[in-house]
């Protein structure tokens, strides 16, 4: 017997077909990718005693809480789009893929707009306008940077599959792959959001 | 639909908690173990109803979140070396 027949008829680990398993597999490896991250911002700020908290309740916070009421909702127009997919509404399927294109893409200006804002204060990766140690600005651009470059992938992707779809070249199974890969983004901003924003807001700011 | 909706609403009520936290000025170390807390739940409310895991076998979700959490207790270890260095350094300005 070919090998190929043999590999074919092997059941799949989990009973999960294996595009599933696949992105679970990748969500996994970038979930630890992003607790390193994490892991080594805690060690800098813990490591230097002149760590400066940046950030004041307006605009920074407000503009955070904003983005993460955008990327929640976005889950929910995913979850209606494999929804909708699921029940063969294709069009209703490909107007929530739109909408959640469109949050993310909220998400990406109000992230940039926010950017442009703290360089515009003298932030960088490598300097601290307000005296203390540069990694402040290196943690912060390189961890929300990484976020942001998965959202904007995650946009592209959203794009990719909305378009194979109403074309037929993809079912609600690839529907449901790409939005376990948006929950992602949006599981890693629950722990971005409290960790880079919440715990630096100076004390006493408003 | 409506479960999802319920969950997205949870999870807007959490992310409320989280800013009424902050701006209640608690220590750095109250406030952090609040805030991951809340973190954990945010993302077990994700993984099990977005993600669908808990409508997946048990082993295939014990098996992803292992995984995770063993590698997360294994980056640990560094803690002991931030608070070394934190010790030697001068106070901040």
């Amino acid at each position: 017997m070919a090998e190929s027949t043999l590999v074919a008829r092997e059941p799949s680990p989990f009973g999960v077909p294996s595009r599933k398993l696949g992105i679970w597999m990748f969500i996994v490896a970038d979930a630890a990718t992003f607790a390193a991250v994490l892991f080594a911002c805690g060690y800098e700020r813990v490591a230097n005693p002149d760590w400066t908290r940046p950030f004041t309740f307006w605009p920074t916070i407000a503009n955070g809480i904003v983005m993460t009421i955008v990327l929640l909702s976005s889950s929910l127009t995913i979850v209606a789009a494999v929804l909708a997919a699921q029940a063969g509404r294709k069009t209703a399927a490909l107007r929530w893929l739109g909408a959640t294109m469109l949050l993310g893409l909220l998400f990406a200006t109000l992230h940039l707009r926010e950017w442009i804002a703290m360089i515009g204060e003298g932030w960088r990766p490598f300097r601290n306008p307000l005296g203390g140690t540069p990694l402040v600005g290196a943690t912060f651009f390189s961890v929300t940077g990484l976020h942001l470059l998965h959202v904007i992938v995650g946009v592209v992707v959203i794009g990719v599959m909305a378009l194979g779809y109403r074309r037929g070249r993809f079912d609600h199974g690839h529907l449901e792959t790409t939005g376990l890969y948006w929950h992602f983004v949006d599981l890693v901003w629950m722990f971005v959001f409290p960790l880079i924003y919440l715990l630096n807001v100076r004390q006493g700011a408003g | 639909m409506k479960r999802y909706v319920l969950v997205w609403l949870g999870l807007l009520a959490i992310v409320a908690l989280e800013v009424i936290l902050t701006i209640a000025h608690l220590r750095t170390g109250i406030l952090l173990a609040g805030l991951l807390a809340l973190a954990g739940i945010e993302a077990a409310l994700g993984l099990m109803y977005f993600m669908h895991l808990r409508y997946e076998r048990r082993s295939f979700a014990l098996s992803l979140i292992l995984a995770v959490l063993i590698t997360v207790v294994l980056m640990d270890q560094f803690w002991f070396d931030a608070f070394r260095l934190l010790r030697q350094r001068l106070s901040a300005p």
